[in-house]
């Protein structure tokens, strides 16, 4: 959705109801799965893009 | 005999070029300017009874000026308003897009006309608009084309892509005689039988956002947090809507380093609001920003975050939200937003 | 049914049909209940449902021909053979508050009836209250169950009455010989956890794969819903149990088609999941060698990109597909209508804007709340609410006939 409507820099996360989180992981794990969306988000607004780009990470959503 | 008022730029109005740019709306009686053409086309029967003008600049940037403009035109009592043609002038087309919106919210028919290609277009409600030529080389055509849309308008019709109609279409509910299965099998049959048939809903056209350049310092960057996954302090005490709302909250963090559960909750009606309402962060990642800010990997998070409804929310309300946004936000010296989307 | 009634005991009488407000309590009964009362509305009534829940039409199998709602009222065996009695022209309502529901409103005459399917029904509306200390998970689940309960027992009572009319539903219908094409149904549940759910065979289908269903097993309630959001678009229980595109394509079969094949498929709410149910399903359809399909959703636009992503993996697998969509074109309708289209197919079929605004008059009664918030306005006062807050009224499984056209 999110590329369909053209926005330049998207970070993929892993659910609706919890886009910076996952409650599948015991809490300090969840804490860290948040801490690399943001690094990917801090990582996407120092990039440059010419149209809508997905900053996936090395681990899979 | 019709009364109709046409509303010019200062320099078809006769007050002068960029110079004029500023001018306060004002009225001429009559026809002046291109109105002495209109009025010959438009025939007898039909009388542009004042010329209301503003510079384009005034117009363009204060709704003062569009509704002191409004006041000048509704004191006419006209039948109908002309505006333009504004031809590829985006400021001129901006300002006829806003008086005839404003117009027509006030109960008076109003047709504009302008190039397909003017940024005011999408300024005007649905149905108003018809197509002129890019430049004043084509002011006898645009005049003919306003005319005739005038003479249709004045007669009860709506003007319709014959009459040259540009711009917003106005869609509407209406009651089928089938229901919408029996549409979707007649739908899928004609289109395996290879008959001719129509789909009812048209595709979108989306703009296209430019992407801002990346941030150079980081460091030194002052980052926003914001939402759309409709996250407040518990008991919504601003009362965001759960669907299709029409405002944004903004609510402070100074000094907070986290979010707890009983603080906030989400009023999202798109979703299963259980696991944020468990775990705010889930929504507004605050907890890790401030690690992120204490280590310098930025310079500094935003006193506050942003908030609104992201359900059924319509794209043009969208799409405003985010325009406030990157105004309030550049005002407050922040360099990137994160948004968390539902 | 020609006519309804509350009395001391719930019986049949050719075409009337009385219940008894003891029989009802009875089926609601439940410590997480209480102060469980039924009315009827009928179709003409200065009426109004407010905070409307689920809908259920009364339907029973004959003694010992299997039990209707199964995985609720019974063992979740499969179900769909055999007879079922059906009671058509009245349903089951609950009305009142639950978390996560989204204010749902149905009036039974004036503009609004002819927006709802259930405008034109005779309703048995209850209404209940949470039992101080009970959860609301514990309510969610009595209601549901008391409603369940409640439409076997209407249909209970007309079992020994010489039924109006016959029909036989053979599966999806003997094989035809010749070159009909063959075409098929994908229906997404809504599955987004409490309150937002949709249960077949008794279980939430979140998680599930998409799987083949016999239609049948829809007719004996083998879909249940439990999701309370978007009130126009919601399909309610009874909307499983007479499921329009399933209508549409036992009506034509043998004659312009071959309804060859009904799936089921949940809505995830993550993007992985998603694009794999979307596949699976089309996948399905094509091991059924279907020459088409048509694709439904439950929600607003987090469902269009589970119908899109549909119609585009049929569309990689050569298969053509129509999707049913609601608009949101804006108040007055010049905003784009679909955000999430398909990309590779352009088949959509429209139910409506769901932001034009429509204006209900006041009525003499109200059931469900003292208010509607969501218009701020007492429940039975006149009421300017967008069509997107009408139950059913955009129904995307199809049962509605609002779709928009271009004015101008």
């Amino acid at each position: 959705m999110a590329e369909r409507v053209g926005a330049p820099r998207i970070v993929p996360t892993r659910g609706i109801p919890y886009p910076s989180g996952d409650p599948a992981l015991p809490p300090a794990e969840e804490r860290a799965w948040r801490r690399e969306l943001l690094e990917r988000a801090l990582r996407a607004v120092t990039t440059p893009v010419t149209g809508p780009t997905v900053f996936a990470g090395p681990t899979a959503p | 005999m019709s009364r109709v008022v046409f509303y010019l730029n200062q320099f078809f109005a006769g007050l002068g070029g960029e110079d004029a740019a500023n001018v306060e709306p004002g009225v001429k009686r009559g026809a002046v300017g291109p109105g002495r053409k209109l009025q010959e086309l438009l025939g007898s029967g039909h009388e542009i009874v004042a010329t209301v003008y503003c510079g384009d600049d005034r117009a363009a940037a204060n709704p003062e000026a569009i509704a002191a403009v409004l006041a000048l035109v509704a004191a006419e009592r006209p039948d109908l308003l002309l505006a333009g043609p504004a031809f590829g002038s985006g400021r001129y087309g901006v300002a006829c897009a806003r008086v005839v919106a404003a117009a027509t919210a006030a109960g008076i028919p109003a047709i504009a006309a302008m190039h397909p290609d003017n940024p005011g277009l999408e300024d005007a409600p649905a149905g108003a608009v018809i197509a002129s030529g890019a430049s004043v080389r084509d002011m006898g055509q645009a005049l003919e084309r306003l005319a005739g849309a005038a003479r249709r308008r004045l007669a009860g019709e709506l003007l319709t892509a014959a009459d040259g109609r540009i711009g917003k279409v106005a869609r509407k509910n209406v009651r089928s005689d089938r229901v919408a299965a029996a549409r979707a099998v007649d739908l899928l049959l004609a289109r395996l039988e290879g008959r001719p048939a129509a789909a009812e809903v048209p595709l979108p056209r989306f703009d296209s956002v430019t992407p801002a350049p990346p941030v150079e310092d980081l460091g030194h960057a002052t980052v926003a947090l914001l939402t759309e996954g409709g996250l407040v302090p518990v008991g919504n005490p601003d009362r965001l809507e759960s669907a299709r709302a029409t405002r944004w909250l903004r609510y402070s963090i100074a000094g907070k380093s986290a979010a707890p559960s009983g603080q906030y909750a989400s009023v999202h009606g798109g979703f299963s609001t259980t696991w944020a309402n468990e775990d705010p962060h889930r929504l507004l990642p605050l907890d890790v920003a401030r690690d992120l800010e204490r280590e310098g990997a930025i310079g500094a998070l935003h006193t506050e975050y942003f908030a609104t409804t992201g359900n059924g929310t319509t794209v043009p309300t969208a799409r405003r939200f985010g325009v406030e946004w990157a105004a309030e936000l550049r005002r407050a010296g922040i360099q990137a937003a994160i948004l968390t989307a539902t | 049914m020609q006519a309804v009634s509350l009395g001391s005991e719930t019986r049949y009488d050719g075409g009337t049909l009385a219940v008894s407000e003891q029989d009802v309590r009875g089926a609601f009964a439940d410590d997480a209940l209480v102060q469980v009362r039924a009315s009827w509305v009928s179709p003409g009534d200065s009426a109004r449902v407010v905070k409307l829940l689920d809908t259920v039409e009364p339907r029973t199998k004959a003694r010992g021909g299997g039990g209707v709602f199964p995985g609720f009222l019974g063992p979740a065996k499969a179900q769909g053979r055999g007879e079922t009695h059906v009671v058509r022209g009245v349903a089951v309502m609950a009305a009142g508050y639950l978390p996560r529901a989204q204010e749902a409103v149905l009036d039974m005459s004036g503009p609004g009836a002819l927006l709802s399917p259930f405008g034109g029904t005779h309703n048995l509306v209850v209404e209940f209250a949470q039992a101080p200390g009970a959860p609301w998970e514990r309510v969610d689940v009595a209601v549901r169950r008391g409603l369940l309960e409640l439409a076997r027992l209407l249909a209970d009572a007309t079992l020994g009455a010489p039924p109006d009319d016959q029909e036989t539903v053979d599966g999806l219908g003997s094989e035809v010989s010749g070159a009909l094409p063959r075409i098929g149904a994908i229906t997404n549940l809504q599955t987004q956890g409490t309150f937002k759910d949709v249960f077949v065979y008794g279980r939430s289908f979140a998680g599930a794969l998409p799987t083949f269903i016999d239609p049948n097993e829809l007719d004996d309630g083998a879909v249940v819903s439990g999701q309370f959001g978007h009130p126009a678009l919601k399909n309610p229980t009874y909307l499983y149990q007479n499921h329009p595109v399933v209508r549409e394509l036992r009506a034509r079969h043998g004659r312009e088609l071959q309804f060859a094949g009904l799936v089921l498929a949940p809505e995830p709410v993550e993007a992985a999941q998603k694009e794999l149910v979307a596949a699976h399903a089309a996948r399905l359809c094509a091991t059924a060698r279907l020459d088409g399909v048509v694709v439904t959703k439950e929600g607003g636009g987090n469902a269009d990109a589970d119908i899109s992503l549909k119609i585009d993996a049929l569309a990689d697998l050569g298969i053509p597909a129509v999707g049913l969509f609601a608009e949101m074109s804006g108040a007055e309708g010049t905003a784009p209508p679909v955000v999430v289209p398909p990309e590779r197919g352009t088949d959509m079929i429209s139910t409506g804007n769901y932001d034009e605004i429509v204006r209900l008059p006041a009525v003499a009664r109200a059931l469900g709340g003292s208010r509607v918030d969501v218009a701020g306005a007492a429940a039975d006062a006149a009421l300017e609410v967008p069509t997107a807050v009408l139950y059913a009224a955009l129904s995307p499984i199809g049962a509605g006939r609002l779709r928009c056209e271009e004015v101008g």
